[in-house]
């Protein structure tokens, strides 16, 4: 009875160390993945050619997003699918590359990578990092939260433009929610930080 | 443990929340002779909204009823719609009204009748035409807008409504009638299979636990359809007309519904409902054919358009030789993709089709199957028979294939393209993926050298898949693109394409032209399968000579002479040819991004579509129609009253916010085609006639849809208290300006797109919170064995 009992807690615990492992790892591996991301990234400026971070990866960097408020820095994959945003947040492939006169829209996890946006306020800065090294700066100018049917977010513009999205509520438990996070800025026309930085 | 007490707290809101959706509040009170706000995400054909002031939803307003006139003339239908509304108020308004159509047609004419006043629709660019709109509802005048938001969606804004006054709205546009089987046939759509349907859930948990009430179907009461004045007895009665003239001795019937026939002279046919008005409860189909067992093999019309020729030339295969020789063996290969990105539902969707074709193979053909991710494998050395041991075994294999690692496309199709058939057949590469790949040229390249005798057919797996890609891939390699969005629609879009690939009848076809040859859509030709007629549009001044059609039927020639000269004259052809040559410009975006750039290419498109939609007259994407009265006839005062100009924004809208410039459009599009949806689903009655017509598939669909609407209303009723939850519990909200909460109705639009926003959310804390709540459990139960003891 006792040693029933006694089984039960140790199958029990061994459960609970499992699963909080499985929890642990998610966000670990996000992060260990930047890691080689950024030697990707690098190499992919230097190549102008989509490089694999890993030989098995189905995965590759398209652009660097940095919040320099927030003093995040994330390199930006291609596709928005699961896998790809296990790694890092997704650049969707119907959108606009980085630096265009067009949308750009990134996704992210709301508990790893784009964990950040909820800290993000009108007016903060955003930057990308083109595939020819140029530095496209944005300042963000809309916060919303919307339904994920309303796909506005999503459509083209006329203007440099840079949409990140992600789930909402931040530190909701479970999931698959239906809400997400939009944060929209503007890119600052002529401006290059490499040139025109305030002395 | 401060951090387990807050998961608690957390835990506890969230239940209320479960509770708070489950139960759902009634809608506010309803402005007396109008119909319940509508709030759905779905669109009925032809239902006219309005919003009155100081309303912040739109409501329907009582149709009275449709009127329709289609005149057949060889294959060319002009359909004329004119349907009329009540405005029951004694309000001035303004309406939307939004119309499906079949992805084909070509829109040009829009006219309006307001109260005694009949509007004439303009074509101009879009920006403009709104423009125009928008300073003609200013300024107290009867104003109309015709709107394309997708191929088949069109949306129509009418300013000007008088009070207690009626509204016909009178739409025109024509298409090709589709030929198929030696039939002709046709179809109006009254009422609209709705194209919205939510994502599928992630798999494992689920959202926030409303999706299991919400497959079900919703109470009667939420589906009551628009209400319409008690004197009405069906609900918006349809009259129909239709004239064929068809040039020869043709047998009609609808399957649809019932209709008297009346031949006036040899080859023309009248026809209207027997029972005069039928509700718009169901699709009205005509189906027509020769009455002579050989239907004419050629058919040519032509049109003389601002000084050019445009012609639309039909041409039937000689079925009897050309059938039976094409009876040729398949050789099927089906590649799939099983890479980390296919990974979950689309790996899902992907092997769901996959076995319903490997099902499909007769044991006349073979097949192999490659797999491919980093490696590219394939089940079998070479093609084999498709015994059923054969497909057994490639069933086994699709069941225990699992989706990691990279994208290795080109090595895949190295090995389904360079292993060409010797033999006689017909060689099919079916290729299902998600098109999430990084080298597109080079794969485009290695399509157009080695497709040879090959045939390749993208299917599109998920809900956004690399369609530029997949598109372009299926054109180089003489195939089509399928798009698989929903596991529902495997079957039903796998039944389509596989019945054509089992029945290839020509194939390379080519014209040889005397002289220059013009221009011709579509361009090149796809390959044309058993009873399919091949047409192609061209535009040509001086053709008088004769055309030579070159094909392959199996590994034999087949050409056909055709003289330009006998030909019938026909009005529509040079608006058809423009919306084929408009396809055919939106289709070039890929081809041009290397050369002018993302933007460049996107400038350039919408530069051609304006102008070929203003050279034709057509509504397209970049031009709309707009209709203006002359002078002002809406009282100064009331204008004041009703048309507080900028509508009312949705809640949560900020004025003066960063989406206000591209919102400014937006917004009105909120006002506008946002809440456009309409009548919802009256179960009983599909589903009568889905025995009917056996369109189980469609309900299915239907189901779909009303729990996506019923999801869609459940968050809307509920979106206040969840702000104020948000508000309360997160301690961000109070370093950030609260973030603003949109309307969660969908625009027409969106439906159209039938898409949703990324999921971006990972289950770490859910495990981290089981896992901590396991080894609680474990702890409890070792201390009560110490106590114990």
């Amino acid at each position: 009875m006792v040693a029933r009992r006694s089984l039960i807690a140790g199958g029990l615990a061994l459960a609970g160390v499992l699963s909080v492992a499985h929890g642990a790892w998610i966000p670990a591996k996000a992060a260990l993945a930047q890691v080689l991301l950024d030697r990707a990234w690098r190499e992919t400026q230097r190549t102008r050619a989509p490089t694999k971070p890993w030989p098995w990866a189905d995965v590759w960097p398209v652009t660097k997003l940095t919040a320099p408020v927030q003093k995040k820095s994330m390199v930006v994959l291609a596709g928005a699918n699961g896998e790809a945003l296990a790694f890092g947040p997704g650049h969707l492939r119907t959108s606009a590359p980085a630096g265009v006169s067009d949308n750009s829209v990134l996704a992210g996890h709301r508990d790893t990578h784009f964990e950040f946006l909820k800290n993000l306020k009108l007016g903060d800065s955003l930057t990308l990092e083109a595939i020819d090294g140029g530095v496209h700066e944005y300042k963000v100018t809309d916060l919303r939260v919307v339904h994920e049917t309303d796909t506005r977010a999503l459509l083209p513009t006329e203007t440099a433009t840079l949409t990140l999205i992600t789930c909402y509520p931040f530190d909701a438990i479970v999931p698959g929610g239906p809400l997400r996070y939009v944060v929209r800025a503007q890119g600052i026309t002529g401006h290059n930080p490499f040139l025109d930085k305030k002395t | 443990m401060p951090s387990i007490y807050r998961y608690r707290s957390i835990g506890v809101d969230f239940l209320l929340l479960l509770m708070i959706l489950a139960i759902r509040p009634a809608f506010g009170a309803t402005a007396a002779p109008l119909g319940d706000p509508v709030n759905a995400v779905e669109a009925k054909a032809g239902t006219l909204l309005v919003r009155a002031q100081d309303d912040r939803v739109l409501r329907p307003v009582p149709m009275l009823g449709t009127e329709v006139d289609i005149q057949v003339t060889g294959v060319v239908a002009r359909t004329v719609v004119t349907q009329y509304f009540h405005n029951p108020t004694d309000l001035w308004l303004e309406g939307v009204y939004v119309f499906p159509l079949p992805e084909n047609a070509a829109v040009d004419t829009l006219e309006v009748r307001i109260g005694d006043r009949i509007i004439v629709g303009e074509i101009k660019e879009r920006a403009e035409a709104k423009k125009i709109y928008e300073k003609a509802k200013a300024q107290g005048k009867k104003a109309a807008l015709l709107e394309q938001e997708r191929p088949n969606i069109f949306t129509t804004s009418v300013a000007g409504i008088p009070p207690e006054g009626m509204i016909g709205v009178r739409i025109e546009y024509q298409r090709e009638l589709l030929f198929r089987d030696g039939v002709f046939s046709l179809r109006f759509p009254m009422v609209v299979a709705p194209r919205y349907v939510p994502g599928d859930k992630a798999i494992g948990i689920s959202g926030h636990g409303f999706s299991p009430d919400t497959n079900q179907v919703p109470d009667g009461s939420r589906i009551t359809p628009v209400v319409a004045p008690s004197h009405q007895k069906p609900i918006n009665p349809v009259k129909l007309t239709a004239t064929i003239n068809a040039g020869m001795a043709i047998s009609v019937q609808s399957p649809s519904h019932v209709i008297g026939i009346n031949e006036s002279q040899a080859g023309i046919v009248e026809i209207a409902f027997a029972d005069g008005a039928v509700p718009a409860d169901r699709d009205f189909v005509l189906n027509w054919r020769p009455v002579m067992q050989k239907a004419p093999q050629i058919a040519l019309f032509t049109e003389h358009f601002e000084g050019e020729d445009y012609r639309l030339l039909m041409v039937m295969p000689p079925q009897a030789d050309v059938v039976a020789e094409s009876r040729l063996d398949r050789e099927v290969i089906f590649v799939l993709d099983r890479s980390g990105s296919m990974a979950g539902t689309s790996f899902e969707q992907a092997r769901a089709a996959l076995t319903m074709a490997l099902k499909r193979l007769s044991p006349r053909d073979s097949f192999n199957l490659i797999a491919f991710s980093s490696v590219s494998r394939q089940l079998f050395v070479r093609p084999m028979p498709a015994t059923s041991a054969n497909i057994e075994k490639a069933i086994e294999g699709v069941s225990a294939l699992t989706a990691e690692g990279g994208t290795e496309m080109l090595a895949a199709l190295k090995l389904a393209l360079d292993d060409q058939a010797r033999g006689e057949k017909v060689r099919q590469v079916v290729f299902i993926t998600d098109g999430s790949v990084g080298n597109e040229d080079a794969l485009f390249e290695f399509i157009k050298q080695h497709i040879g005798a090959s045939r390749l057919f993208t299917i599109g797996i998920g809900s956004a898949p690399n369609g530029h890609f997949m598109k372009r891939a299926a054109i180089l390699g003489k195939g089509t693109f399928t798009h698989i969005g929903k596991h529902y629609q495997v079957n039903q879009e796998m039944a389509e394409l596989f019945k054509r690939l089992e029945s290839p009848v020509l194939t390379d076809i080519r014209f040889d032209w005397t002289g220059e040859s013009p221009e011709s859509y579509p361009a090149p030709i796809p390959d044309l399968y058993a009873g399919e007629p091949l047409v192609v549009l061209f535009k040509a001044k001086d053709l008088d000579k004769e055309i030579v059609i070159n094909a392959s039927v199996g590994s034999k020639k087949w050409n056909q002479r055709v003289s330009l000269k006998d030909s019938l004259t026909q009005a529509g052809i040079a608006r058809l040819y423009a919306r084929r040559k408009i396809d055919a410009i939106e289709l070039s975006f890929n081809e041009l991004v290397p050369t002018l750039h993302w933007q460049g290419a996107r400038r350039k498109i919408k530069e051609e579509v304006t102008k070929t939609g203003l050279q034709y007259q057509l509504v397209t994407k970049h031009t709309s129609l707009v209709a203006v009265e002359k002078e002002s006839s809406v009282p100064f005062e009331e204008k004041l009253k009703t048309w507080s100009v900028p509508i009312n924004l949705p809640e949560g809208w900020q004025h003066g916010s960063a989406w206000e410039q591209p919102a400014q459009e937006l917004i009105v599009e909120d006002a506008t085609v946002m809440m456009a949806p309409l009548a919802k689903v009256k179960y009983e009655r599909v589903s009568a006639f889905a025995e009917l017509y056996d369109l189980r598939y469609d309900l299915r669909k239907e189901a779909k849809v009303v729990r996506g609407e019923r999801e869609v209303q459940l968050i809307a009723e509920n979106q206040a208290i969840h702000k104020r939850k948000a508000e309360k519990a997160r301690p961000y909200a109070k370093k950030n300006p609260l973030p603003q909460t949109d309307s969660p109705t969908p625009s027409a639009m969106q439906i159209a797109m039938a898409q949703i926003l990324p999921r971006t959310a990972t289950p770490a804390q859910l495990f981290m919170i089981i896992g901590a709540l396991l080894l609680l459990t474990a702890l409890l139960l070792r201390r009560r064995l110490f106590s114990r003891w």
